[in-house]
Parts: structure tokens; C-alpha cells; sequence
């Protein structure tokens, strides 16, 4: 038992009353034991390190590797009496085929428009909250705008689809304003889906760009405007380069959230508009047998989409760990 | 700042907020109405399909499925995110940066991906699909939001704190648990309602490392394919409700928490 856990205990005690903890430090086998594992400083830091490197090896780094191995499979799961053996197939085959690679495309292209159309709409939402509301309120209205996105992505998609059908709201109104005889259709449409897409993501994009506003000393702005800038200069030259974190970063999250949607798209979306997700998904639902192709298809929309986030994150001038002291 | 932009921008942050919410009112209005029919107008109004889901039983069933897979998940990811924050936070070690962006790895992994990387890895660990599957799956999507938010937490803890407890005779495993968890608690409950919501709300890794039993979202989606019907809107009004009553009363109780003095808290 180490000198300080008798000091505890003596103290404990004469309080007259010993505490659960003053008897867990007082106790002969917590002793023994904290004896035995922690003896030196190097032993402490390995016990306490154990578990979050395990975990994070097998949980968050194993299914990747695994991802990545059955990639290069021929078959799996595996038959019974059967050794699986290696092959590129499954990575070539993406290549050459315009059904995989134009589902791929457009995945991209769609992400990359939304992530942009969510900036755009949001820059200005963030912008109020932070600068023309009253601290008090800010939080209030935040609070008013998170609640939806409380809501679930199924919910939220089931929401759009009756906002746009051909009996939905939209198209209510345009016909009792008289203005289509016929209901315009929206659902199944890229346009239903980019609505969908921006409903579920302008939180991830609203947030960042929030709080990189609400740091900004509003005296910056106005030494700019001493200086003789107009509005318009005072944004350009000054509020926005000094929201570039915020930005990247909502745009890296909403960037690699919208191309991870599968049910938005299998909702919102038709023939015209099928995105990687759906087809990545098809090799494991309709046909059983088709994990490896999946898992390679899977691993190139994972490298291309972290790769694309990693350039876009290096041109707006940040290292990485931003997060970390 | 002209008068100009300040009315153009109050018009667009009351537009988004409409934006919002109109779907989801719309999406409850139609739970009322007295048709099997989706759509407007409205003529007439029922409760009825909120009594058919009350006497679902198969809907209560799968609405005990997931709210148990939300518990223990969450649970899980908040002594692993915990002991994460806890490790990389107040240390400096050799991997300290590397090891961050690995805790951090599950939160920037498309949906899609995570959710077929977890499923062969199940097949590989020989776990069937099933709440087991569903609930590691969510651990380990969840764990890297309730570091980050731990991490926050624990950055604003003063050292002296810690290090008076030791003179007063703790060792660090007490002083942990008597001085660095009560301070963390707003943290701790605002991470574990937030994973609750994830994980209840999480339909694709429900829907890859799932079995028979669905949960909540991956039974409406079922249904929605199969067709959409007034019954639906009442489940999701019931889940809107529920999901938004918790992350209230999450967000009010931790602020408050928050705002007491390190002193107080201490």
C-alpha cells in the first residue's frame, strides 16, 4: 500500500466515519493489486493506453484491413472446403463498365454540387445567428434549428417525399396559386434528392460556420470599414478568409456524408439518379456471393472520398489535428 | 452592415427555419388524416391510426429493439470515448496525433462504407447478424463523437483540481473517479443522449448488420417501399416527438451543468 492511501486512511478514519473510497484505498487486496500493476510510471501509462489502442486496432482499424483483404478475394464468404485465392478482379472490373463508373461519377458530381449549394445557403443562416442576433437568443434560435436534425434520416426522408409528391405541398400551393394545371413531379428526380440531401446535411455545414462566426471579433470588420472598405470588400477580404476553417471543415463533413447516403437516394431518387451507394449495396443484397466486388468497389469510393477531402482540406491551408492542442 | 443586408439576411434565416420544420408539420398533419390515401387536401381527421400503432405490438416490440440497442451501445461507446479522451487529452506520448485520428477514423467514413466494412468484419469474427452486430456496430460508430465532446470538456478541467485530491491522498484511479468523471458529467450526458439518438436513429448499420427483427428505422423504411400510409406518419410522429423531448432535455441539463464554476462542479 503506498504512503498516501494510509495517509487517506488514517484521515478517514479519524473522521470517525470511513467513506467507500477511504476503505478502497484502505483494502488489503486494492492495495496488492495496485501494487502489482502499476508499479512504475511506464506500467501505469501502458495499462491506462491498453484499451483505447485495442480498441481503436480492432474496432475501428479491423474492419477496414478485412475491408480491404476481401477485396482481393475471389470468393466470400467463403465455401465450406474451399480456399479463397487472390485476385485483382474485382478492381479491375470497376473499370470498362459504364454502369459502375457513372453511378460513381455522379455520386461525386452530386456530393461536390450539394456541398456547395448547402454553403451557400447556410453561410448567410450562420451568419445572422452569430452577428445580428443577441448572445442571449443565439442560443435559443441554435436550439430551434438543431431539433430537426434530432430526427432520424428515414423520418426526415419520408418528410420530403410527402413535401414534394404529386399530392404534396408544393404542388398544392402552385396549383391553388394557378399556376400549373398538372403537378409538377419532383419526387424521383435529382432535384427531390438534392432537396433530401441538403434537408439531412445543412446542420454538419451550419454548426462549423457558426462557430468559426461567433469568434470573429466584430472589430475587425470594422477596422476594415475605417479603412474605407464597402461591405461587400469587408466580406471578401475579411470575413470570409477568416471563416476558412469553419467552411472546410463543413464542407469536408457534409462532402463525405452526402456520398455516404444509401436510403435518401433509394427514397428520393430514380433510375436516372442511382448513386454509388446503391450500387455498392446491390452486391450484398441481390446477389449474396458478390461480397469481394463490394468490398473493392467500396474501398475505391472510400479512397477517393478521403483523398478528395484530405486536397480539399490542404487548399484551404489547414493541417490536419486542428482539434487537438 | 446595411439595412438592406440585415432584412435580406433575417429573411433567409427565417426561410431555412421553414425550410426545416414545414416537412416535418406536414409529415404530422398527414398522421391525422382520415384516409388511407397520402396527400393533400385534408377533409376529414382521425386519431385512428395512433390507436392501430398503440395496439401494434409488433411496433412496440421493434421500438424495445432499438431503444435496448441504443442503451447498450451507448453505454459502450462511453467508457471506451471516455477512456480515449481521458488518454490523449492531458498526455504527451510518442502516437498521441495518430492515435486521435484513429479514435476519429469511424466519424469520416461514409455511411455506406462503414456499414459493409462492418458487416464482413462480423462475418469474419463469426458474429451472426443481429442485435449483437448492431449494437458493436454503433459502439463503434458512436465512439468517436463522445471523445470529442469529453475532449472539450476536459480541456477547460484546471490541473489543480487533480492534483489537490492527490495531496489530499487519492491516487489517480479516485481522483479520477471523484474529481475528473463529476466534472465531466454535462459532457458524459450530453455524448450519451447524443449516441442514443445516433444509434435509434441509425438506419444503415441497422439495416447491413441486421437479422429478421428490424429496428425502428429500417422497419419504416421497409414500409415506405412497400408503399406510403398515414400509419407510418404516426410512428414517425411518435419517434420525432420522443427523439425531440430527449435531445431538449439532453441539451438543457448539460447547459446548465456547463455553467456551473469548475469550483462548483468540483
Amino acid at each position: 500500500m503506498s504512503g498516501a492511501a494510509e495517509r487517506a486512511v488514517a484521515r478517514a478514519s479519524a473522521d470517525g466515519r470511513r467513506s467507500r473510497w477511504g476503505s478502497l484505498l484502505g483494502s488489503g487486496l486494492y492495495g496488492r493489486l495496485d501494487a502489482a500493476l502499476a508499479v512504475s510510471p511506464t506500467r501505469r501509462f501502458a495499462l491506462l493506453a491498453a484499451v483505447p489502442v485495442l480498441w481503436v486496432l480492432i474496432a475501428h482499424v479491423g474492419p477496414i484491413v478485412q475491408m480491404l483483404h476481401v477485396s482481393f478475394l475471389d470468393a466470400y464468404p467463403p465455401s465450406v472446403g474451399q480456399v479463397p485465392a487472390y485476385t485483382f478482379e474485382n478492381w479491375t472490373s470497376f473499370f470498362g463498365e459504364r454502369i459502375f463508373i457513372m453511378p460513381f461519377l455522379r455520386t461525386l458530381v452530386f456530393a461536390t454540387t450539394l456541398t456547395f449549394a448547402t454553403l451557400v445557403i447556410t453561410y448567410p443562416v450562420a451568419y445572422f445567428l452569430a452577428r445580428h442576433v443577441k448572445r442571449e437568443n443565439q442560443m435559443l434560435l441554435l436550439l430551434l434549428l438543431l431539433i430537426p436534425f434530432w430526427v432520424g434520416e428515414i423520418v426526415r426522408t419520408f418528410a420530403i417525399m410527402i413535401l414534394l409528391g404529386n399530392t404534396g405541398a408544393v404542388n398544392l400551393l402552385l396549383s391553388w396559386a394557378g399556376l400549373v394545371e398538372r403537378p409538377i413531379p419532383f419526387m424521383y428526380t435529382r432535384f427531390s434528392l438534392g432537396i433530401g440531401i441538403v434537408y439531412l446535411t445543412s446542420l454538419y455545414m451550419l454548426l462549423p460556420l457558426y462557430s468559426a462566426l461567433e469568434k470573429l471579433p466584430s472589430s475587425y470588420a470594422e477596422a476594415a470599414a475605417d479603412l474605407g472598405a464597402g461591405a461587400w470588400t469587408r466580406f471578401r477580404r475579411v470575413t470570409l478568409p477568416l471563416t476558412r476553417e469553419g467552411i472546410a471543415s463543413g464542407c469536408t463533413l457534409v462532402f463525405l456524408i452526402s456520398t455516404g447516403y444509401y436510403a435518401t437516394p433509394v427514397l428520393l431518387g430514380g433510375p436516372s439518379t442511382t448513386v454509388f451507394a446503391e450500387t455498392v449495396a446491390g452486391f450484398f443484397h441481390v446477389a449474396g456471393d458478390q461480397w469481394p466486388v463490394g468490398a473493392a468497389f467500396s474501398c475505391i469510393m472510400l479512397m477517393t472520398t478521403l483523398a478528395l477531402a484530405g486536397i480539399f482540406i490542404r487548399l484551404m491551408g489547414r493541417g490536419g489535428t486542428g482539434l487537438l492542442k | 452592415m446595411t439595412r438592406w443586408t440585415r432584412v435580406t439576411m433575417s429573411v433567409i434565416f427565417w426561410a431555412f427555419v421553414v425550410y426545416l420544420f414545414v416537412p416535418l408539420v406536414l409529415m404530422i398533419l398527414m398522421g391525422f388524416k382520415d384516409s388511407k390515401f397520402i396527400g393533400f387536401p385534408i377533409r376529414s381527421w382521425t386519431l385512428e391510426w395512433y390507436v392501430d400503432v398503440f395496439r401494434d405490438t409488433e411496433v412496440l416490440g421493434v421500438f424495445l429493439y432499438s431503444a435496448a440497442i441504443a442503451l447498450a451501445s451507448t453505454a459502450i461507446s462511453l467508457v471506451i470515448g471516455t477512456w480515449c479522451a481521458v488518454l490523449i487529452g492531458p498526455r504527451r506520448f510518442v502516437g498521441r496525433a495518430a492515435l486521435f485520428a484513429l479514435v476519429c477514423l469511424p466519424a469520416v467514413i461514409p455511411g455506406i462504407i462503414s456499414a459493409i466494412a462492418l458487416r464482413i468484419y462480423a462475418r469474419l469474427l463469426e458474429i451472426e447478424p443481429g442485435m449483437l452486430a448492431i449494437v458493436l456496430g454503433h459502439a463503434v460508430h458512436n465512439v468517436p463523437f463522445v471523445a470529442l465532446v469529453v475532449l472539450a470538456r476536459l480541456a477547460t478541467l484546471p490541473a489543480s483540481h487533480v492534483e489537490a485530491a492527490r495531496d489530499l491522498g487519492a491516487d489517480e484511479i479516485v481522483a479520477f473517479f471523484r474529481v475528473t468523471v463529476p466534472y465531466l458529467r454535462p459532457a458524459l450526458i450530453g455524448a450519451s443522449v447524443f449516441c442514443m439518438l445516433l444509434s435509434f436513429d441509425d438506419f444503415i448499420r441497422s439495416f447491413f448488420l441486421g437479422g429478421y427483427q428490424p429496428t425502428l428505422p429500417v422497419l419504416i423504411f421497409a414500409k415506405l417501399r412497400s408503399g406510403m400510409s398515414p400509419e407510418i406518419n404516426a410512428i414517425s410522429t411518435v419517434v420525432l416527438v420522443l427523439t425531440a423531448v430527449l435531445g431538449l432535455w439532453a441539451e438543457r441539463s448539460s447547459r446548465r451543468l456547463a455553467r456551473t464554476k469548475p469550483s462548483g462542479a468540483a
